[in-house]
């Protein structure tokens, strides 16, 4: 039971990262049609702001929140330099943002040198709770907390505020919104921005739990993002949640009975929604796959 | 019976002599790998290209093709003895493997939108990856492992290099032809059509689905040989072979060269490739040359947005601007006259 317990918080964390990813670019797919491949890029970066500025500071809010404004930051560039100049090209738009995911992690190892960080907790993270024969690492809660208060703030925003109406209606049927006078570029803009800071406080978030840091975390969540993506349906915040928790779940899980399995079955759920429910577990209307 | 054959194909036989004369005249060991390198990684940009460049489907895990290939042939001649009929079947099982991959990675995702496939792609490359680690006792993981090639009869070994040349350049060439016959064909026709405008295609009354997946199955099938032609010329196989960059230099080689084009990405091959080369040397001078990825990575960018044809199309577009515009003089003259 204690193992149990464990390795199904252990995956809830991993999924609730995942989600931190996985949700921006759901949006943005939803809203844009863009797929942004450089996504995973700024989990890394994220990550490594984080540890640099908790190095500085030895202030953790402080190194969440520099992670959080460098994420904003390149989501404004990356939206300025890469994706307008391809607006409305699907080839060229999914090449780019290959190629600036490239650059990102590059230039990661350009300004924070080669090798990979060591990331340390603040004390008061450190340690773990005991509940009977349960123990319950305090940062891993932490991470759950975060992630499901997050998922909560994006949920509110979307069904009860104006600007998340628009972002609604937007990814249902952009052209309509256009039409009642509404920037939807700048709206996009927005979203694209917020999406960026969610992935990058999730690596900065994840580089501390880990306990490193390095250049390449950004292809492999960002991957791992794709997957949840696809079996969560594009363009649904719900739906990126559950596959992300299932993916992290059946990650956590399988990592500890067969660990060289792990990604395998990852995959394998990801083909079985593709065979039987291509449009994913939550599909949105207005948002086509084909 | 000559004079229905193009005149391009022509001077692309001419060309292909001179790289057959090439290694008598400059036979330095160094350059010859090089320019074996140029043709295996010729023909991978060229799959890369059938699948971008002509039907408009983007691949992110290309390299999976390339290093199922890469270790089929190792993984064969390493456990069974290093015979040429071992080769032959270490061939086919590659050839085998990579139509089989490609062909459920396109009814899975090729229905769906481009960006599926490059997510699928991606993913599934990642998943080689992590087998090639994980399987130790048959791909000795991160090690990589070597193995020996056939030995050929009598004074041949001693000339084993020139004779990889001349198998890979032979393959490259024939790969050419076959694959240019295939673009011409009605097939092909389908494919450029489906490219510019699927939901035409459709309407017209073909099925799109079995066009895409064939045409996934041949990209997936001629990538995997360029990876049994890269083992074969290194006599080695390591994990590197399943890496994004493998990816990205096909990525890179058929937009530099010029996408949709076949030649193309050859030319690109061959640029990238040198540049390679060149600029490992230049580390010394200065630690930018060392990320080299960032050059190409900025240069990759910068090539899709402002120069999406490539070297290759835009020198197509210009000539046949030139020979527009000749025409029309000729027009215009002819009306004068008229007149």
């Amino acid at each position: 039971m204690d193992l149990f317990l464990n390795l199904a918080i252990n995956g809830i964390a991993t999924g609730m990262l995942i989600f931190l990813i996985a949700c921006g670019l759901t949006l943005i797919f939803g809203l844009m049609d863009v797929l942004n491949f450089a996504h995973g890029g700024l989990f890394a970066w994220g990550a490594f702001v984080g540890v640099w500025a908790y190095g500085i500071t030895q202030s953790f809010i402080l190194s969440m929140l520099a992670a959080v404004i460098a994420g904003l930051l390149l989501g404004l560039i990356t939206e300025y330099l890469i994706i307008k100049p391809v607006y409305g090209n699907h080839i060229q738009q999914i090449l780019i943002t290959l190629g600036f995911m490239l650059v990102l992690s590059e230039l990661i190892k350009v300004v924070f040198g080669p090798n990979i960080l060591a990331a340390s907790k603040p004390p008061y993270l450190d340690g773990s709770w005991e509940f009977g024969d349960v123990t319950v690492i305090k940062y891993r809660a932490l991470i759950i907390v975060v992630g499901l208060l997050l998922f909560l703030v994006i949920m509110a925003v979307l069904k009860f505020t104006k600007i998340g109406l628009i972002v609604r209606a937007g990814v249902m049927n952009k052209e309509m919104v256009q039409a009642l006078g509404i920037n939807i570029r700048l709206v996009f803009i927005g979203v694209f921005m917020v999406g960026s800071a969610l992935a990058a406080l999730g690596g900065a978030l994840f580089a501390p739990s880990s306990g490193v840091a390095y250049a390449e975390m950004g292809m492999e969540f960002g991957i791992f993002a794709f997957i949840v993506v696809i079996i969560g349906g594009m363009g649904s915040v719900p739906g990126s949640l559950v596959a992300a928790l299932l993916v992290g779940l059946s990650n956590g899980f399988m990592a500890y009975y067969y660990s060289d399995l792990a990604m395998a079955v990852t995959m394998i759920l990801m083909f079985i929604v593709l065979i039987f429910r291509p449009e994913g577990l939550f599909r949105v209307s207005g948002v086509s796959n084909k | 019976m000559i004079k229905t054959i193009q005149k391009s194909t022509w001077i692309y036989i001419a060309v292909a002599f001179m790289l057959v004369l090439l290694p008598f005249f400059k036979d330095e060991r160094w350059f010859l790998f090089l320019m074996i390198q140029v043709f295996t990684f010729g023909i991978f940009a060229m799959s890369y290209d059938l699948l971008l460049g002509y039907t408009g489907i983007v691949s992110f895990g290309h390299a999976m093709f390339f290093g199922l290939g890469a270790y089929s042939i190792g993984i064969t001649l390493n456990f069974l003895e290093s015979t040429f009929m071992n080769l032959f079947l270490g061939i086919l099982l590659a050839l085998v493997l990579g139509g089989i991959v490609a062909f459920f990675a396109g009814i899975l995702t090729l229905r769906l939108k481009s960006h599926y496939y490059a997510m699928l792609t991606l993913a599934l490359a990642s998943l080689f990856l992590v087998l090639a680690e994980k399987w130790r006792s048959v791909t000795r993981g991160s090690d990589g492992f070597t193995f020996r090639i056939p030995e050929l009869p009598g004074p041949l070994q001693d000339h084993r290099n020139l004779v990889v040349y001349m198998f890979c350049l032979v393959s490259m060439v024939l790969i050419f032809f076959g694959l240019r016959r295939l673009t011409e064909s009605p097939l092909g026709k389908i494919l450029v059509a489906i490219r510019e405008n699927e939901g035409r295609v459709e309407s017209l009354g073909f099925r799109i689905m079995p066009y895409k997946v064939i045409i996934s199955v041949v990209s997936g099938v001629v990538a995997s040989f360029a990876g049994v032609l890269y083992a074969i010329s290194i006599r080695f196989v390591g994990t590197n072979v399943f890496g994004i960059d493998v990816t990205l230099d096909a990525l890179l080689m058929t937009i530099i060269g010029g996408v949709g084009t076949l030649v193309g990405p050859i030319i690109g091959a061959g640029i990238i490739e040198f540049a390679h080369h060149y600029l490992s040397d230049l580390s010394d001078v200065h630690w930018i040359f060392e990320r080299w990825i960032i050059l190409f990575g900025i240069v990759y960018i910068l090539a899709v947005i402002f120069f999406p044809a490539g070297i290759v199309g835009t020198l197509w577009h210009k000539l046949a601007k030139r020979k527009h515009k000749k025409q029309e003089m000729k027009q215009k003259t002819s009306d004068k006259l008229a007149s």
